[in-house]
């Protein structure tokens, strides 16, 4: 989860967040430094001595102006289209979990191998234990594998709602009468933490999402598969 | 998890949300904004950056006298190097974490298949044998 104050992205749990990270230090630099620049130009502009009433072009100056931008743009949309790809594939994944949205919390279905079936709703703070986190906690975690590809099919039972879980860089709408699909492959086992991501009425920020990523060889023994 | 303390050791201060508040402050962030120490790559380009905006900068100054330009050329050459420095870092980065990743991959698969037809070194060497 987020440390207090926090502004910048989660430690990645999945090779794609940690794509995204790197992509976003890569746009973030040349960002700030476009905008040092344009910050200086500005403070030139303001503090000049210099006029000059009869300027009619600047043949130079506007070419490289347009294509310096243009050159920019591609370097970032290169590493962007090749990351928008990699969010799509899907590498032939182990294990496939249901998501469905509801006012105002989840549903889980590991119906792979059995019909497990369990509704996720957040804690309300008089239930949270010392040391539970306010708003985010919930009574049934969905427990996944780490080191395997799982498939999350997402929808929605009434309005539209999203399953996000920042850390693993996932967030699909929820949409009613759509079955949305992500696939993840976690790196480290942990407790990660998500909200609910697109309005969806009066408890939307009440309907966390907590998954509790275990070792494949102990999600094998089934202890995730017995209620 | 600490250990509970000895009977006549101080105990531990309980970390509060005032400490903790305190401990996420004090981390640098170059401009409030920029996170020089945890972004791969970040510092070493805007050090040298600024080393090429004052050798640029001064270096103009030297040459002509002329203190505004100079300044300009100090900018251009801070943002030229720590592009330059910049992309050159990254894409080091990326190759390392590309051969870091198949030699995990590697020794993995030795792990799991050693011993067996699929090991990787038993095909290299009937490989080089043939």
């Amino acid at each position: 989860m987020a440390h207090p104050v926090q502004l910048s992205l989660q430690d990645a749990t999945s090779p794609v967040m940690e794509e995204l990270i790197t992509f976003h230090d890569h746009a973030f630099m040349a960002m700030s430094l476009i905008s040092f620049l344009v910050l200086y130009a500005l403070l030139s502009t303001l503090t000049t001595k210099l006029t000059n009433t009869s300027i009619t072009d600047a043949q130079e100056m506007e070419t490289i102006w347009t294509i310096l931008p243009a050159i920019i743009l591609i370097l970032i949309a290169l590493p962007s289209l090749r990351i928008l790809y990699l969010t799509d594939e899907v590498n032939d994944p182990s294990f496939t979990i249901k998501s469905i949205g509801h006012q105002w919390y989840w549903t889980y279905e590991y119906t792979d191998y059995g019909g497990l079936i369990f509704n996720s709703y957040m804690l309300p703070p008089l239930f949270l234990n010392p040391g539970d986190l306010r708003l985010l906690e919930v009574d049934n975690r969905v427990v996944l594998p780490i080191e395997a590809p799982v498939r999350m099919m997402i929808t929605s039972q009434d309005v539209l709602h999203s399953w996000t879980i920042p850390t693993l860089g996932l967030k699909t709408d929820a949409v009613p009468g759509r079955l949305n699909q992500t696939v993840f492959t976690a790196t480290r086992p942990g407790v990660y933490y998500g909200q609910c991501s697109e309005i969806c009425g009066a408890n939307h920020s009440f309907m966390p999402i907590v998954a509790e990523l275990i070792p494949l060889k102990i999600f094998e023994m089934g202890p995730v598969l017995t209620l | 998890m600490a250990a509970a303390p000895e009977p006549g050791e101080p105990k531990e201060r309980k970390a509060s949300c005032t400490s903790l508040h305190l401990s996420y402050w004090k981390a640098f962030k170059l401009l409030g904004f920029l996170d020089v120490e945890n972004i791969p790559c970040a510092r070493d380009s805007i050090l040298y950056g600024s080393l090429g905006s004052i050798v640029a900068g001064f270096g103009h100054f030297l040459f002509t006298s002329r203190i505004k330009r100079s300044c300009d050329v100090g900018v251009g050459g801070f943002i030229l190097v720590t592009l330059g420095c910049w992309f050159h870092c990254r894409y080091n980065y990326a190759k390392q974490r590309i051969r870091e990743r198949i030699a995990r991959e590697e020794i993995k698969k030795k792990i799991l298949y050693e011993g067996t037809h699929l090991d990787p070194e038993r095909k290299h060497n009937s490989n080089s044998s043939n």
